[in-house]
């Protein structure tokens, strides 16, 4: 298990190192990225300014939302950037040079990319955690515990949505668009969710799980949110290898849709 | 000599649902799909030994690449056995993956954005491999196929055949035992061909290598393999050692003569003349129906004989003639 | 091997007429063809703007229904069909960003370099036909959308104004876009620049909300703008419908078109100077 982790950890930091080889663009990425989210959080600002509560969400609530969930898609964009495009690289018929080397698949379609922009996301989302969002200090380590959390479900999600290539041809724009409403319903307060919709953002797009939930836990912390939390995680990933296996294995039998050769 | 893989009646078939036309075909196709069955592999079996190089030949689609898939673990067959090392491949993937070496004409196995030698050290932790020794064997194959100023730069950059080296360089780096070739020289120059044709025997030749490979181009056959498998439409057509492979389908023998005089006219029966450059003769023995030496000794005898060049035919011709008289 | 997603657009097999009317007609006649074919990508704009509009639904009725003490006071009726209105424009405009960078960055474009002028607009009229299909699909979606919730629809004449500024207002972001993918010239990714462009649509353009909630000076800025031009004011007549406000608006889009028509052009000549000079 350990071997898994320093393996995945050397491919990852050369896919870091890539990223990071040409300085301009990388500036450039990581740049415009920033201030991207700048005027989004402007645009947040000036919600709250003139509507100051929505649903029991003040500015600060939203403030720990968008901390979250910037720096959980920093760090998949920066340590795990290989899910973007996963669709593409399986569709592509690129697992079959994958499948003769002894090591996991999965792991080497994850730390394949490293996203330059990403970076401007998890520096956005860590300052947005540290001087807007009304944490204390002594809440870094849960604070770390769930941006682990949040980032492990969101990873899994992702991966089923590419894993969707084993089966499907379209998959490529299918699973993109799925992990951008995935973004988008996890950038919202979740007051405004009612009805069929909580139920989808608590299962399909498990925005309820990587953001609403861990806000809940850092304002509110209790034994009870920490175990749904950890139930979460649990299912989550078990679906994700799960799915990912079962398309593999399809893959393995020749029975998934690959373009050119 | 052990066998090293052993195939039975090994079959693949891919079923597809045939696609619809427009978005009225696609409605119809999701909802009652009409079905396809291929057969890209029906039935064949073979063994081959340690050491021996054995090329897999066929026209496109004859279930080359999938045999060369199934073998290395990548695809599940549809039925049959087969055994690499005693392994079953696709049930034993990742411990096969140790021992054998994979090389894909048209993918790659290394990190294309990356420089060259970050991808061999990602490979000597994925191969578990001792850093001494790995050192050693890589800085010996940088050497022998000259990619040691290459080795800053992404492979995806590098020229296809610059790749191509890289790409078997990888494929050594664990000193595996077996070598699975995927139409290697597919895309590449003459002398990048000649350089990889050349590694491919001397690997075989010092390590023991036992080599499999599939290609296209004859010539690949002709100067690496000792042995070719011909499949065509999914089923085993021929199996020999090269040499016999030559000598049984053709019979015959080409010689060409240079001489003073503009031609040469032998008469004697099993002789065809083929169409050439004045002051060149060139014939085709029907070795069956006269021997090269008397064809040479009625040549000579006339006197003005500049140069003779005696040869079997071109592989060419022999794939040819065995694709044509089995498609009947 | 990182790549953009961009959808490839056929060539037609013989050019039309170089710089004529026709060639642009037909340019424009193909970009909505092509758009038509590749139905499952139009299917997921159309997805996309289905969920957005859930969201921001939610988001505006909850504002609507609690009435916080010291807020902005929502237009009656609230602000979904004015959202509706701006996402509607925003989702039915395609990248041709994506396009131009593709072209400028493969070389394709020295095919073209002898007759410059015809590129560009050729390019845009296509796009402008990719809009016309997109934004017929994504109506329809928010249509049905609209029937659905059960809300007020606005009165007939409402529908005209928004449907002409809605155009003229895509047209405006095609162009803003054209101008960002030709940066490409200069930067190897456009997408910081398009981000950045897209970004000043949702604030200064109104997107999720009008810019008359804005502090005065930010509004007025933001009216002027052409992101506004591209948004706000056709945004604006599902909320107050009013044919001076319809004629004004349209007056500022037509200058705004002008304008960034004329920058589209310099960067372009710009763009080729140094092609010719260093090469891409």
């Amino acid at each position: 298990m350990d071997r898994l982790i320093v393996n995945y950890l050397h491919q990852a930091a050369a896919a870091m190192r890539t990223s990071l080889a040409d300085r301009t663009n990388f500036a450039l990425q990581m740049g415009g990225m920033t201030l991207n989210n700048g005027f989004f959080l402007l645009m947040w600002f000036l919600f709250f300014k003139g509507f100051h509560r929505i649903g029991g969400w003040g500015g600060s609530d939203v403030a720990v939302l968008l901390g979250l969930m910037m720096t959980i898609f920093g760090v998949a964009g920066v340590a795990f950037g290989g899910y973007r495009d996963m669709a593409a690289t399986i569709l592509s018929g690129e697992v079959d040079a994958l499948l003769t080397q002894p090591k996991s698949v999965l792991g080497r379609l994850l730390s394949r990319d490293s996203m330059a922009s990403a970076w401007g996301d998890f520096v956005t989302g860590l300052i947005v955690l540290t001087g807007f969002a009304g944490l204390r200090w002594s809440q870094a380590p849960l604070l770390a515990l769930m941006i682990g959390v949040g980032l492990t479900i969101y990873l899994a999600a992702t991966v089923m949505f590419g894993s969707l290539a084993f089966w499907v041809r379209g998959a490529r724009s299918l699973a993109r668009d799925l992990a951008d409403f995935l973004v988008m319903v996890s950038s919202y307060p979740g007051s405004i969710f009612s009805g069929p919709s909580r139920w989808i953002i608590f299962s399909l797009l498990p925005a309820g799980f990587v953001v609403l939930t861990p806000v809940r836990m850092l304002r509110a912390p209790s034994v009870e949110t920490l175990a749904v939390l950890a139930a979460a995680v649990a299912v989550y990933v078990a679906l994700a290898l799960s799915v990912f296996r079962l398309g593999l294995a399809r893959y393995r039998r020749g029975a998934s849709p690959v373009m050119g050769m | 000599m052990s066998a090293v893989i052993t195939v039975q009646d090994l079959r693949k078939s891919y079923r597809y649902a045939k696609r619809g036309r427009g978005l009225i075909g696609a409605l119809r196709g999701a909802v009652a799909p009409e079905h396809q069955t291929i057969a890209a592999v029906d039935g064949i079996s073979f063994e081959i030994a340690a050491g021996e190089r054995v090329a897999i030949i066929g026209p496109n689609g004859a279930g080359k690449s999938t045999t060369l898939k199934i073998l290395s673990g990548i695809l599940e067959p549809s039925a049959g056995a087969a055994r690499v090392f005693g392994l079953v491949p696709w049930l034993q993937r990742k411990m096969l993956a140790y021992r054998i070496g994979v090389v894909f004409g048209q993918r790659s196995q290394l990190w294309g954005e990356l420089p060259a030698r970050d991808s061999f050290a990602l490979l000597r932790r994925i191969y578990d491999q001792d850093a001494a020794p790995f050192a050693r064997r890589l800085d010996s194959l940088v050497e022998r196929f000259e990619v040691g100023d290459l080795l800053g730069q992404p492979v995806q950059r590098m020229s296809l055949g610059q790749r191509m080296r890289c790409e078997i360089i990888a494929s050594l780096l664990h000193a595996p035992s077996l070598l699975f070739l995927d139409e290697p020289t597919i895309g590449l120059d003459i002398t990048a061909k000649a350089a990889i044709r050349d590694f491919i025997t001397e690997q075989a030749a010092n390590e023991g290598q036992t080599v499999v490979l599939t290609s296209h181009d004859t010539r690949d056959i002709e100067l690496v393999c000792d042995r070719v498998i011909v499949i065509n439409a999914g089923r085993i057509v021929v199996d020999q050692p090269t040499d016999q492979l030559r000598r049984q389908f053709l019979g015959r023998k080409l010689v060409t003569l240079q001489s003073a005089a503009a031609r040469i006219v032998i008469d004697l029966p099993g002789i065809q003349v083929r169409p050439s450059a004045p002051h060149t003769t060139i014939l085709e023995v029907d070795t069956r129906l006269v021997r090269v030496e008397q064809v040479i000794a009625a040549a000579l005898k006339d006197g003005g004989i500049e140069d003779i060049t005696i040869e079997d035919p071109p592989m060419e011709e022999v794939v040819r003639e065995i694709y044509a008289s089995t498609h009947q | 091997m990182k790549s953009m997603p961009a959808p490839i657009s056929r060539r037609p097999a013989a050019a039309p007429s170089l710089n004529s009317a026709h060639g642009l007609i037909a340019a424009a006649r193909m970009g909505a063809a092509g758009t038509l074919a590749g139905w499952p990508v139009l299917l997921g704009r159309g997805g996309f703007y289905v969920v957005a509009m859930s969201i921001l639904a939610a988001l505006w009725d909850k504002v609507a229904a609690e009435r916080v003490p010291h807020a902005l006071v929502l237009p009656a009726g609230g602000l979904v069909i004015y959202v509706g209105v701006t996402e509607w424009i925003m989702m039915s405009t395609p990248a041709i960003h994506l396009r131009l960078e593709d072209d400028i960055r493969s070389g394709a474009l020295e095919v073209h370099l002898l007759r410059p002028k015809l590129y560009l607009a050729q390019k845009i009229a296509e796009t402008v036909g990719g809009l016309a299909a997109r934004t017929s699909v994504i109506a329809a979606a928010a249509m049905a959308l609209l029937l659905v919730s059960g809300r007020t629809v606005p009165a007939p004449a409402a529908w005209v104004y928004i449907v002409v500024l809605g155009l003229v207002g895509g047209v405006i972001v095609v162009l803003l876009y054209a101008v960002t993918g030709l940066c490409a010239f200069w930067i190897r990714r456009t997408m910081p620049v398009y981000l950045i462009v897209q970004k000043m649509l949702f604030l200064l353009g109104g997107l999720f909300a009008p810019v008359s909630f804005y502090p005065r000076w930010m509004a007025q800025v933001s009216e002027a703008s052409p992101f506004a031009a591209a948004l706000y004011w056709p945004g604006v007549q599902a909320l107050h419908p009013s044919a001076s406000l319809f004629w004004r608006a349209l007056g500022l889009q037509l200058i705004w078109i002008g304008l960034l028509s004329g920058l589209a052009a310099l960067v372009w000549r710009a763009g080729l100077r140094k092609i010719l000079r260093q090469g891409v």
